[in-house]
C-alpha cells in the first residue's frame, strides 16, 4: 500500500478541512486513481460528501493498493490535518505520504518553509536592542580585508549582508497525522444518501450574509427561549422557483423572517434527468406560482456549522424537497482550469414541521 | 534614607513589565535583589524545574539608580513581591493615536524601597503620566533571601546560539496539546531537530479511536548553518517542557536578540540566555533524564518523563549563608504570604487531552448589533455558532437519511402537530 503526493492549492484544501472539522472531528477519506473523497458523518447533524478530483489539491500523485479498484480508505482526524495544513500554508512546497512510525500508520506531511527574519514586530526591548546585534559574534570572519583607503570599505555592511544571506535556509517540518487504514469491507456499507428529485433548486445568497443572519436568529431564539423550549432552536428555510429564499424563526414570543429575492433558480439539464423536464417536481412547483414554497426546518447550530463552508467561496445551490430534505451543492472551482469544478455535497439534517 | 531608589523611563517601565509578564508564566512571586551595580529579579516555578533571572545594570538600564543600603543591608537588599501587583503598576498605558490619549502614557516611574528597624517595609512606586496624572502605589513585601539555581557552566559542553525570532517562528508550527520538546542533533546531516511530542493518551474509552486522538507529532529540522554558534555532541537528545520554552521565546522575541543555550547531559540543567540593552535574561531549566529519555521510545514513558521533568534544580549553596543568622527582621505577620498556591497560567498551552479543545468564542458577527456583516475575510466569521452546551439534539422529529430516497421519521411519543 503506497500513497504519496505533493500538495497544491493548500489554501483551498485547508479551508475545506476547516469547514468539515466544524461538523465532525474524524473523517473517512477514500483515495482512488481519480478522486479524493472526504466524508464526515456526525452522529447527529449534517453529513458531507466531498468528492474532489485529485488534481485539485494533489500533484505527482502515486497510489498503490492491493484492492482491485486501487483504493485506499483511511480514517483521519481533521484537527491535526488542519493544523498541519496551516503549517504548510506559506511553504515553498509540501508533500504527503502514508507511512508508519513505531508501527503506527501515519500520514506524514513534509513541509519546506522559510522563516522571516524581518523587522522587530512591536516595540524593541530595553533602551534599544540594537547594541546587541552589533556585538554579534563575527565568527565566520571576513575573507576580504577592506583596504584602509577604500572609501567604500565598510566591514559592517558586508557582514550584515552575509548574515542576511545565511538566514535564507529552508527548514524542513514534518507533521505526522495519525490515521487508521480501513478495510474496504467495513466501508462498503456506507452509502451516500439517495434523494428524490427536489421541488426547488436555488442559488444561495452570499453565505457570509446568510450565516450572520441565521446565527443572529439562532441567538435570538436562545435568548427568547422559555423553560420548555429546547436549546437547539430550529430555523425554517423556504424557497420557491421564483428566486426567493426565506429564513424564518418562530418561537412562543416572536416571529422573524428574512427574505432574499432575485436569486437564481438554475436551469435543469434535461440530459441529466431520468424524467422529462415537464414532469420534474420543480416544474410543478414553478407552475404553482411564487406562493408555492418548499420548506424544511434545520437546527440553528448545525446550520451554522454547515454554512461554515462559505469560506471556500464557491457557488452554492440548495435543493429543497418540501418538508423532507435539504441538500447543498458547493462548487469548488479549480484554480488552474476555469472549466473544472468539484462538488462538496451537504446533506443538511432537517426536521419535520 | 531609603534603601533603594530608582527611576525608570517609559521604555524602561515597558521592559520591566515585559520581564515580569514573562516571569508570571512561571511563578506568582518574584524576588528582587538590589546591589550597588545591579538589580536582579529572580523566580522559581512551583515544581522547581525552572529558574528565571533578569539582571538590570544599574548604570545602563535605569535613568537613575541609588542603592544606599543601611546597617542591616550593607551590600544587598532583597525582598519578595507578588508579580500580579507589580504588573499592574508597570502596565503600559494606552498611547493611542489620538493626541488626548497619548498623554496617558508613562513619562517616568520612581520606585523607592524603604525598610529597617522602626520603618514601614514598603515599595512605593510613583508613576508619572504624560497627562500630568501621578499614580502612587504602595506595596508590602516580604523580606526573604532569593533562591538561586546552580548552573555549572564548565560542565555544559553543548551550546548553540540562534536568532530568537527564527526560533519563535518555528514554534508556531507546533500544534496544541504537546508537552515535551526534544532537541537533538544529527551531525552527518548537519541538522538540529526540534521534535515535539506527547506520550500516548491515557486510555479513556478504550476504543480504537484512541490512535486517532493523538496530537500531531511535529519535527522541525534546522540546518546547523542557521546557528551563529553551535557545538553539540552528535545524536544528543535533550528534552525540556514546551510550555517553558514557549514562554521564554515569547519574551526573547521582544528583545529580538540571539538566544544562547548551554547544556550537558539529559537530567542536568540547561541554561538559556539573551540580552537587551542593560538587561540580561537567564533561564535555567531542568531537562528530562537520560533513563527517561530512552524510555520515551517505549510504550508508556509519560510518567517517567513527567516525573523527571519536575526534578528540582539545585539551590545555590550561598542561598542562606550570606544572610546573617539573626539579620532578617521578623516579617510583620500581616505581610506574611500565604503558602504558594498553584499559579494561574496566563496562557494555557496545554489543552485538555480529551475531549478536543472547546470551540472558539462566538464570532464577532453574531455578537454585533447589526445584521449587516463586515466584508473582511476573517476566518472567524466562518466559525460555527457557539455550541458550548451538549449536543443534546432532541430526537423528536428528526428526519434520517437512508439510501432509499424516502425520509424515515424517528418514532417518538412526544410528537406534536
Amino acid at each position: 500500500m503506497r500513497f504519496r503526493t505533493e500538495l497544491k492549492n493548500i489554501r483551498t484544501f485547508s479551508k475545506l478541512i476547516a469547514a468539515l472539522n466544524s461538523l465532525e472531528k474524524i473523517a473517512w477519506v477514500r483515495l482512488d486513481d481519480e478522486h479524493v473523497r472526504i466524508t464526515v458523518i456526525p452522529d447527529t447533524g449534517s453529513q458531507v460528501w466531498a468528492s474532489l478530483s485529485v488534481g485539485l489539491i494533489f500533484d505527482n500523485y502515486t497510489l498503490q493498493s492491493a484492492d482491485v479498484n486501487n483504493t485506499i480508505n483511511l480514517e483521519l482526524p481533521l484537527g491535526p490535518l488542519q493544523r498541519a495544513l496551516k503549517s504548510a500554508a506559506n511553504s515553498n512546497h509540501a508533500n504527503l505520504r502514508l507511512t508508519k512510525r513505531d508501527g503506527v500508520p501515519m500520514l506524514s506531511m513534509t513541509i519546506h518553509t522559510m522563516t522571516k527574519d524581518d523587522a522587530p514586530d512591536g516595540r524593541s526591548g530595553g533602551g534599544g536592542s540594537g547594541g546587541l546585534s552589533k556585538s554579534r559574534q563575527h565568527h565566520n570572519g571576513s575573507t576580504s580585508t577592506p583596504d584602509a583607503d577604500d572609501p567604500f570599505g565598510d566591514v559592517f555592511e558586508q557582514e550584515s549582508l552575509e548574515l542576511a544571506m545565511r538566514r535564507e535556509h529552508e527548514k524542513v517540518i514534518t507533521q505526522d497525522i495519525p490515521v487508521r487504514v480501513l478495510n474496504p469491507a467495513t466501508v462498503e456499507t456506507i452509502m451516500q444518501p439517495v434523494i428524490r428529485e427536489p421541488d426547488v433548486h436555488i442559488q444561495l445568497p452570499p453565505l457570509l450574509q446568510l450565516k450572520a443572519i441565521s446565527d443572529r436568529f439562532t441567538k435570538l431564539a436562545l435568548t427568547a427561549a422559555t423553560g420548555r423550549a429546547s436549546n437547539n432552536p430550529k430555523l425554517e428555510l423556504s424557497a420557491n422557483m421564483f428566486g426567493s429564499l426565506r429564513l424564518r424563526l418562530v418561537t412562543d414570543t416572536l416571529d422573524v423572517t428574512s427574505v432574499w429575492n432575485g436569486l437564481e433558480n438554475p436551469e435543469l439539464d434535461p440530459s441529466q434527468l431520468a424524467m422529462p423536464v415537464e414532469e420534474h417536481p420543480s416544474t410543478v412547483f414553478k407552475q404553482a406560482g411564487a406562493d408555492k414554497w418548499a420548506t424544511v426546518r434545520v437546527d440553528g447550530k448545525d446550520w451554522s456549522r454547515v454554512l461554515s463552508v462559505g469560506r471556500l467561496d464557491g457557488r452554492v445551490i440548495a435543493c429543497f424537497c418540501d418538508d423532507h430534505a435539504l441538500i447543498l451543492y458547493v462548487y469548488v472551482p479549480h484554480q488552474d482550469d476555469s472549466n473544472a469544478e468539484d462538488v462538496v455535497t451537504y446533506y443538511v439534517s432537517s426536521f419535520s414541521s | 534614607m531609603a534603601v533603594l531608589n530608582f527611576t525608570l523611563s517609559e521604555e524602561g517601565a515597558t521592559v520591566f513589565h515585559d520581564a515580569l509578564a514573562c516571569m508570571f508564566k512561571f511563578s506568582d512571586d518574584v524576588c528582587m535583589e538590589a546591589r550597588q551595580d545591579k538589580l536582579t529579579l529572580t523566580a522559581l516555578n512551583i515544581s522547581k524545574s525552572a529558574y528565571i533571572c533578569f539582571t538590570f545594570a544599574a548604570n545602563r538600564f535605569f535613568s537613575r539608580y541609588v542603592f544606599e543600603g543601611n546597617a542591616q543591608y550593607r551590600d544587598r537588599f532583597f525582598c519578595q513581591l507578588t508579580i500580579r501587583a507589580l504588573l499592574s503598576i508597570f502596565r503600559t498605558r494606552q498611547g493611542g493615536e489620538l493626541p488626548q490619549s497619548k498623554d496617558s502614557s508613562i513619562d517616568k516611574c520612581d520606585v523607592v524601597i524603604d525598610d529597617g528597624p522602626g520603618k514601614k517595609s514598603r515599595l512605593i512606586a510613583r508613576v508619572i503620566c504624560r497627562n500630568g496624572i501621578t499614580a502612587s502605589h504602595s506595596l508590602a513585601f516580604e523580606v526573604k533571601p532569593p533562591t538561586h539555581a546552580k548552573f555549572i557552566k564548565d560542565e555544559a559542553q553543548n551550546r548553540w546560539t540562534i536568532s530568537s525570532r527564527t526560533l519563535r517562528q518555528l514554534m508556531d508550527h507546533f500544534g496544541p496539546g504537546i508537552e515535551l520538546l526534544d532537541i537533538n542533533t544529527d551531525n552527518d546531516a548537519s541538522l538540529v531537530n526540534f521534535t515535539c511530542f506527547t506520550e500516548t493518551m491515557q486510555q479513556r474509552r478504550g476504543g480504537e479511536d484512541d490512535a486517532l486522538r493523538k496530537p500531531l507529532h511535529t519535527n522541525i529540522a534546522v540546518e546547523m548553518d542557521e546557528f551563529d554558534v553551535i557545538t553539540v555532541k552528535d545524536k544528543l537528545h535533550i528534552i525540556i517542557s514546551v510550555k517553558d520554552f514557549r514562554a521564554i521565546l515569547q519574551h526573547a522575541q521582544i528583545t529580538g536578540g540571539e538566544l544562547t543555550t548551554f547544556y550537558s547531559d539529559p537530567g542536568r540543567p540547561m541554561k538559556l540566555s539573551y540580552g537587551g540593552d542593560g538587561v540580561l535574561c537567564e533561564f535555567i531549566l531542568m531537562t528530562v533524564g537520560e533513563k527517561d529519555a530512552s524510555a520515551l521510545k517505549h510504550k508508556n514513558p509519560r510518567q517517567n518523563a513527567a516525573k523527571s521533568a519536575k526534578q528540582p534544580l539545585d539551590a545555590a549553596s550561598h542561598r542562606a549563608s550570606s544572610v546573617p543568622q539573626a539579620a532578617p527582621p521578623k516579617p510583620n505577620p500581616t505581610q506574611q504570604k500565604l503558602a504558594p498556591r498553584p499559579r494561574q497560567s496566563q496562557f494555557e498551552i496545554r489543552p485538555q487531552p480529551m475531549p478536543p479543545p472547546p470551540p472558539p468564542a462566538p464570532p464577532a458577527t453574531a455578537d454585533s448589533d447589526s445584521l449587516f456583516v463586515p466584508q473582511a475575510d476573517e476566518d472567524d466569521q466562518w466559525e460555527p455558532l457557539n455550541d458550548d452546551d451538549d449536543e443534546e439534539v432532541d430526537q423528536i422529529d428528526r428526519l434520517q437519511w437512508n439510501s432509499t430516497g424516502e425520509p424515515v421519521m424517528i418514532k417518538s411519543s412526544h410528537f406534536h402537530t
